[in-house]
């Protein structure tokens, strides 16, 4: 301990001060990675900070408060604004009506989008295959408001192409739009239409990376149709399945240009016939920028935050049992 | 059980035509294997019995029966795939439920088949895994079991072993073939590894451009190939072959670059070709010793490898390389002449035009000419 351990030459007392250097130089190495790291994404990083995750926070902070933009103080409330909100007819009736629109919403584009994507899967090597991937792509990329006027006319009750498809199936006229109880269900057409052709993709996507030969095994083991789909496609495809229920979920949770386009717009009435298409985005548009009540659309926002991230949860808790990743 | 056969089976690909003319059979407990390189069309050859192709032109057979238009889940085959294949969602147990589930077989005899196929490949222990928890090996023995469990008619193999390390595949290799004797279900085998062919076939099909080459016994397409293709392809390393031609003056000699005159026997003299590859397997070669009766050479050694149990001498003769199998290299290095002999036996010779087999019609005597003047 005197001498002999660290006497010049000894394996032991050579060894250990490299073995210490050469970790202290890893560890700077390390430390260098990190702050260059963090350099690369501080960009982006403030961007995000500065115009998203601050005022999402801001949000939060003034949900507490009886906030005027006019007045020079606003008062801390506390929990007061939840309690209204949880007071508020209309709060709760937003909240059914988004819960029923995303209840139908959902299933129908996923169940549309995997049927079409098998579909275009199997034209895709025929003549026009590639064609009829772009058509029905095509309405997502067109702007929401645009479409939007345009359906206002098909969904009219009088002179639209609704009413006219009805009347050649000798069916009952609808009101669309005009009627409350058909109001929400004409925007969920419009809602499919526009926003199938993303998940049809997506679904396409999702197809095209199954293994060939594991679906001619199931073929040779003579498994087709139905049974083949059910227990070799849809489990190699359910973590694009996942992915779609889980974006169009989110999505149609928060949908507002089309119902706000549909139902009035900017020349008011946007929501109705009697409320049946105010969903919570609306309500809370409505709430901050026409009653100009900023606290409470705040704690609105933040309550309909809760909700998707609740039910993203719930998602991602049912998918961890039936996601089957490769 | 049964036999297989292929009545000129022809495939196109739109333009391009992948089989010309395939005729073969695959007699009851037989283990034959397909090999060629890639792109040979001998894949498209066991999709074609499979059912996953149908074929342009032609019949294909099971037991004297046309199952030409019969489609796959109805011809009871059993395949093993290059990348197995497996369902990867499923359990192993699974895996080889699914095709009896399919068929609606009852849930005892499933697990009774199973547990009997599980014991036969010692995949027992591995049922209730998925497949991304087992190794190359052990998915290579659930794929085997998925194809046998059901008791196909036939066994189709596209390459199973690829995906393996090399040890472990020289290991499947005896296995299978031991399986295949256990259980002499006809097994149609698809490779390109020319090794597997030689060590597990009862009967070997050469494949070359969507025809069929040779067909034969390991031993017969070994020991008499064809045609230089076959003779290349088969053996490691592969046949030794030399440009020879015969001059005007009726010498035949090596066309390297130092045009040495061979001695050769005299009914390829009078043969109606002129030029000829003369080709000799590596281990055919022998250390010269005073009056061989052969095809005498003098090489000059390039280097000498060295494999454990033997060696690749590779050497140079009269501008050609070639490669010498030995298990003796005593007073050889590199640099260095050595005289070296292959019995006439064991000389092959080829039409350089036709590049097919060329043998003395009557019976194999020879009938030496004195040549080696230069």
């Amino acid at each position: 301990m005197m001498d002999g351990g660290l006497s010049a030459g000894t394996p032991r007392g050579t060894a250990r001060p490299n073995v210490l250097s050469w970790l202290r130089r890893l560890q700077q190495y390390a430390l260098k990675e990190t702050l260059i790291g963090y350099g690369l994404i501080l960009p982006s990083l403030l961007v995000f900070l500065v115009f998203y995750y601050g005022p999402a926070i801001f949000l939060l902070y003034i949900s507490f408060f009886h906030w005027n933009i006019f007045a020079s103080r606003s008062s801390f409330v506390g929990l007061h604004n939840f309690v209204v909100l949880a007071n508020q007819p209309l709060f709760w009736q937003s909240l059914l009506n988004t819960g029923y629109y995303v209840l139908l919403v959902v299933p129908v584009t996923t169940l549309l989008a995997l049927g079409l994507a098998l579909l275009l899967r199997e034209a895709r090597n025929i003549r026009g295959g590639g064609l009829s991937q772009a058509l029905v792509f095509l309405p997502h990329v067109t702007p929401v408001v645009a479409t939007s006027i345009i359906w206002t006319w098909i969904f009219d009750p009088n002179f639209g192409l609704a009413n006219a498809v009805l009347r050649v199936l000798h069916l009952p006229q609808l009101g669309w739009l005009a009627s409350a109880h058909w109001a929400l269900p004409s925007v969920m057409i419009y809602t499919v239409w526009h926003s199938v052709g993303l998940y049809t993709v997506l679904f396409l996507a999702g197809l095209s990376t199954l293994p060939k030969q594991v679906l001619e095994a199931a073929q040779m083991d003579g498994a087709r149709g139905w049974l083949a789909f059910r227990r070799v496609v849809l489990p190699l495809i359910s973590p694009i399945t996942f992915f779609v229920i889980l974006l169009a979920t989110i999505t149609t949770m928060q949908t507002f240009s089309q119902i706000y386009t549909l139902t009035g717009g900017p020349h008011g009435g946007a929501g109705g016939p009697a409320f049946s298409t105010t969903t919570d985005s609306l309500l809370i548009y409505q709430t901050a920028f026409l009653y100009l009540h900023f606290s409470l659309a705040s704690a609105m926002s933040f309550v309909l935050f809760m909700l998707i991230l609740a039910v993203t949860l719930v998602q991602k808790l049912i998918a961890d049992r039936m996601v089957f990743y490769r | 059980m049964g036999s297989i056969t292929l009545r000129t089976i022809t495939k196109k690909f739109g333009q391009r035509q992948v089989l010309h003319d395939i005729n073969m059979t695959v007699q009851d407990g037989e283990f034959v294997v397909v090999v060629g390189p890639s792109g040979c069309g001998k894949s498209t050859l066991l999709r074609i019995v499979a059912g996953l192709e149908s074929p342009s032109s032609g019949d294909l057979e099971f037991d004297g029966r046309v199952v030409t238009r019969v489609p796959p889940h109805e011809r009871n085959i059993g395949m093993v795939f290059q990348n197995y294949a497996l369902y990867p969602h499923m359990s192993v147990f699974d895996n080889l439920a699914f095709g009896m589930t399919a068929r609606r077989t009852s849930r005892d005899v499933i697990q009774q088949r199973i547990s009997e196929v599980a014991a036969l490949l010692e995949i027992g222990s591995l049922l209730k895994s998925k497949p991304g928890a087992l190794s190359g090996g052990q998915r290579q023995r659930v794929a085997v079991g998925r194809a046998l469990v059901r008791s196909p008619y036939a066994f189709l193999m596209d390459e199973p072993l690829s995906n393996l390390d090399a040890l472990l595949r020289e290991r499947m290799r005896v296995e299978l073939r031991r399986l295949h004797d256990q259980v002499r279900i006809p097994t149609l085998y698809v490779t390109h590894d020319q090794t597997e062919a030689m060590t597990m076939a009862d009967r070997i099909v050469v494949m070359r451009d969507g025809r069929i080459l040779q067909a034969g016994t390991p031993e017969e397409v070994y020991s008499q190939p064809n045609s230089v293709f076959v003779a290349q392809f088969l053996g490691s390393p592969p046949m030794n072959l030399v440009r020879v031609a015969r001059r005007p003056d009726a010498c035949v000699v090596l066309e390297g670059s130092e045009g040495i005159a061979a001695a050769v026997p005299d009914w390829i003299r009078r043969s109606p070709s002129s030029a000829w590859w003369l080709g000799f397997r590596p281990e055919r070669i022998e250390r010269s010793h005073n009056g061989s009766s052969g095809l005498d050479m003098t090489a000059s050694i390039r280097t000498i490898e060295t494999l454990g149990a033997r060696y690749h001498v590779h050497a140079n003769w009269g501008g050609f390389p070639i490669t010498w199998v030995t298990q003796d290299v005593s007073g050889l290095m590199p640099g260095s002449p050595v005289s070296l002999t292959v019995s006439w036996d064991h000389i092959h010779w080829f039409d350089r035009n036709s590049e097919q087999r060329v043998t003395e019609s009557a019976d194999f005597s020879f009938p030496l000419e004195a040549g080696g003047v230069r």
